[in-house]
């Protein structure tokens, strides 16, 4: 699996600061420090124009994609064998503070 | 034999801009006879004094130095161009190599005057034959040259004679590249241009709009290297419309697609590249935007209100480009561009529209298919290019005759070359890609400031029609105008670098979108650094695939000859257009679509997938399906549909095809008509690069 990210992000920090995504096999790109490489693999997945609308975003092993935050959580909490944290109202993109979706 | 004039003494030596009336140096012409009579070496002393920066003692001394020359040879006919190459190599003889180079005179051999004349020249596929072309193709020859000197630095400009770069439509250097606009301007403003001899007030009927139209787009297209867009034009007709039968809604498209498509013929030169942005639905961005109507005024309803009125004109247009011309041909301009949106197929009737629009891409490929997906809108218009309204253009759109945009110029990249100068090296590719990027900027300015310049002389100066200020802006808004940077060849640059086509395998398509990749982000980054607003589009290429194919061959021809596609032996050698994948790649349509639409995404200023179709003409009803599929199930921006033609000069009928002679009459006066790049014309007027790959071309079937 794959997290789209961005380092300044607070839903994708919210993620990282939640689990450990490491041991659960996930894979973080950070886009803004992944130069090329990263928005290439965001584009092979045909994922830019969600990631211009809203991140975090998670790929999964059978390439389908996830970007709803709540179903995020809920996905990778399940993946660690536990209850997910307490959901956030509406509908899961909202980002308070931070960049929560790239501008190429 | 015919000598001009030195040019006037200028009164401001130090500005290049606007000296002398250039009608004096065009009229004031004398003949000389074998003798020097009225010879008069003060002019070469005041030529140079005007023209460069030396001193009069210098000056003086050249043009005793030259007086003896002519005094002493046995010259028969003096002449100012053969004094003035004279002078320049005096200049050169002292080490004056910045003088030498201000005081060049730009011009064309005669031989090359001659060929130019007779034979058809196949830069640009929709410049037809004759006098007009050809006082075109001279000009541009000049104003190239002199763009290459004055306008640019000597290293943009030796990027572009290398063929590391190019700078797309020098010959149109005073120009910016092409517009995109909304009838809403003529309609509110009238026909009121700088400098023209009458004036016209709003339109208060249908077919008067359409003259208006017509005249407008003619005098765009002089101010204006390449296309000139309509948006939502059937919308924004649609107020005329009201007390028009659908016989006379029917007349009237018809008229619309003829006086564009007839262009070519009237102007002599560039046909008018005219594209019409047609929707089926009112966008939503119009919807409650006060509608104009005859007269300029407002008629007190909203553009959401004319749907209907909108959809009987775009079913009429469509009408006509299913008929074709008078020999069933298909129309090569307006170029129709209808948008693919959710709120389309939310909208009555989508479905029969879908079917018509398909059976028109079917019959005679006419069709463009622009995917908006989500909130996305854009206007488009060229090969491929579009114009993405951001927040502050949808604040427009409650006035529309604001919207209207324009790429000052196209500068595009070689990318096999870099990957040849990068001999496998993965860090000096994208090292070599980004140094390219930092010099099409320089570039990018370089014309910019020169538009501007030209743009600050007002309605005096030689852009005034773009200096009107009708609505309180200048015609030309430089603070939305965009820079395009395209790319050639990207199949071939993965190729030398990793040994594999775009389509041989994953390895090698994840390779060119982080080449992609790279040039978006760097594009951003320099961006902001330069405050110019840069964007990736893919190059039409018409003639650029072949002049880089070309140079490459003779500056690395070992590894151009393993690269390049075509065919050698015949020269009609090129490189892939862009993103493309290579055009002989045995694919399927779903698979072309999908991923060369992978690449869509990164490119913000316009993609498109060509699906050839030869002589194959498809079931209508599974065109519309594959449609609706790329829309909801790929990332692709634009497909469009090609099949072939045949036309015979002699019976004057035209069958499915390409073929060596028609199957009517067995005449072999036969031309063939097809898509070149981004548009329908003649085969016989492509360059040779187009034409290999015209016979590399896969053509793909659809099951019925």
């Amino acid at each position: 699996m794959t997290l789209f990210t961005r380092s300044d992000c607070s839903l994708c920090n919210q993620l990282k600061a939640q689990f450990d995504l490491a041991a659960l096999h996930v894979n973080v790109e950070e886009l803004d420090k992944g130069g090329a490489a990263s928005l290439a693999h965001l584009a092979w997945h045909s994922l830019v124009e969600d990631a211009r609308k809203s991140l975090p975003l998670l790929v999964l092993d059978d390439s389908s994609t996830i970007s709803d935050f709540n179903e995020i959580n809920a996905m990778l909490a399940a993946r660690a064998g536990r209850v997910p944290d307490a959901m956030r109202k509406g509908s899961g993109a909202e980002c308070a503070t931070g960049t929560c979706s790239i501008s190429v | 034999m015919g000598v001009i004039m030195p040019l006037k003494q200028g009164k401001n030596p130090g500005n290049h801009f606007i000296k002398d009336d250039s009608t004096d140096i065009a009229l004031f012409v004398r003949t000389t006879g074998e003798d020097i009579t009225g010879w008069d070496r003060h002019r070469i002393v005041s030529a140079l004094l005007r023209e460069t920066l030396i001193d009069r003692d210098t000056a003086e001394r050249i043009s005793l130095d030259i007086e003896k020359t002519v005094k002493n040879g046995a010259i028969k006919t003096i002449t100012g161009p053969l004094i003035r190459e004279m002078v320049n190599s005096k200049l050169l003889e002292l080490g004056l190599e910045d003088a030498r180079r201000m005081h060049t005179r730009l011009g064309v051999p005669l031989y090359d005057v001659e060929q130019l004349l007779i034979q058809h020249n196949k830069e640009n596929a929709n410049v037809p034959h004759g006098p007009e072309a050809t006082n075109l193709t001279l000009a541009e020859g000049i104003k190239k040259e002199y763009a290459l000197l004055q306008v640019f630095s000597d290293d943009v400009a030796d990027a572009h004679l290398k063929g590391d770069l190019h700078l797309h439509d020098l010959g149109f250097v005073d120009r910016p590249y092409c517009s995109g606009q909304s009838l809403e301007y003529i309609k509110k403003f009238g026909l009121n241009l700088p400098h023209a001899l009458s004036m016209a007030k709003p339109a208060q009927h249908a077919d008067v709009l359409l003259a208006h139209m017509v005249k407008f787009a003619a005098a765009l297209q002089s101010h204006f290297a390449g296309a000139i867009g309509w948006d939502a034009v059937n919308l924004f007709y649609a107020p005329y419309l009201e007390d028009m039968s659908d016989r006379q809604v029917k007349q009237l498209a018809q008229m619309m697609i003829y006086e564009f498509s007839q262009q070519a013929v009237a102007r002599g030169g560039q046909a008018i590249f005219s594209d019409i942005n047609i929707y089926w639905e009112v966008p939503k961005h119009f919807v409650g935007v006060p509608a104009i109507g005859p007269g300029g005024e407002y008629t007190g309803k909203t553009y959401g209100d004319y749907e209907k009125q909108a959809q009987r004109f775009a079913w009429a247009l469509f009408e006509v480009y299913r008929e074709g011309d008078a020999a069933g041909r298909p129309f090569f301009f307006p170029k129709p561009l209808v948008h693919i949106t959710e709120k389309l197929f939310q909208t009555e009737g989508h479905e029969e529209f879908l079917d018509l629009i398909c059976a028109v891409a079917a019959e005679k490929g006419n069709t463009y298919f622009v995917f908006d997906r989500g909130d996305t809108a854009k206007i488009s218009e060229c090969c491929r290019l579009s114009f993405k309204l951001e927040q502050s253009d949808l604040d427009d759109a409650r006035e529309p005759w604001k919207m209207r945009y324009s790429a000052l110029q196209n500068i595009t990249v070689n990318l096999p070359r870099i990957a040849y100068r990068a001999e496998g090296d993965d860090t000096r590719l994208f090292a070599l890609l980004t140094e390219q990027l930092e010099l099409t900027v320089k570039g990018h300015e370089q014309k910019r400031n020169f538009i501007q310049k030209l743009l600050d002389m007002g309605e005096n100066g030689p852009l005034s029609m773009l200096a009107m200020k009708l609505d309180g802006q200048t015609y030309l808004r430089m603070h939305r105008v965009s820079h395009l940077v395209g790319m050639t060849g990207l199949n071939e640059m993965v190729k030398a670098h990793t040994g594999e086509e775009l389509h041989d395998s994953d390895a090698a398509l994840r390779f060119g979108l982080k080449v992609i990749a790279h040039m978006n982000l760097v594009c951003n980054r320099l961006s902001e650094s330069s405050g110019l607003k840069l964007v990736l589009e893919q190059t039409p290429a018409e003639s650029t695939a072949y002049r880089f194919a070309k140079l490459d061959l003779a500056h690395y021809p070992d590894q151009a000859k393993m690269m390049l596609q075509g065919n050698l032996d015949s020269g009609e050698v090129y490189y892939s257009n862009s993103t493309l994948y290579n055009v002989g790649a045995p694919m399927g349509p779903i698979s072309r679509v999908e991923k060369e639409g992978l690449f869509h995404p990164l490119i913000e200023a316009g993609s498109i997938t060509h699906i050839w179709l030869g002589e194959h003409q498809p079931d209508a009803r599974a065109l519309a399906d594959f449609v609706v599929k790329t829309f909801r199930f790929t990332m692709n921006d634009q497909i469009a549909f090609s099949p072939e033609f045949t036309s015979c000069l002699a019976c004057g009928r035209t069958s499915r095809g390409l073929a060596e002679s028609c199957p009517y009459c067995d005449s072999s006066h036969v031309d063939g008509i097809t898509r070149i790049t981004g548009y329908f014309t003649k085969v016989s007027s492509w360059n040779k690069g187009k034409l290999g790959e015209l016979k590399d071309r896969y053509r793909n079937r659809f099951n019925q």
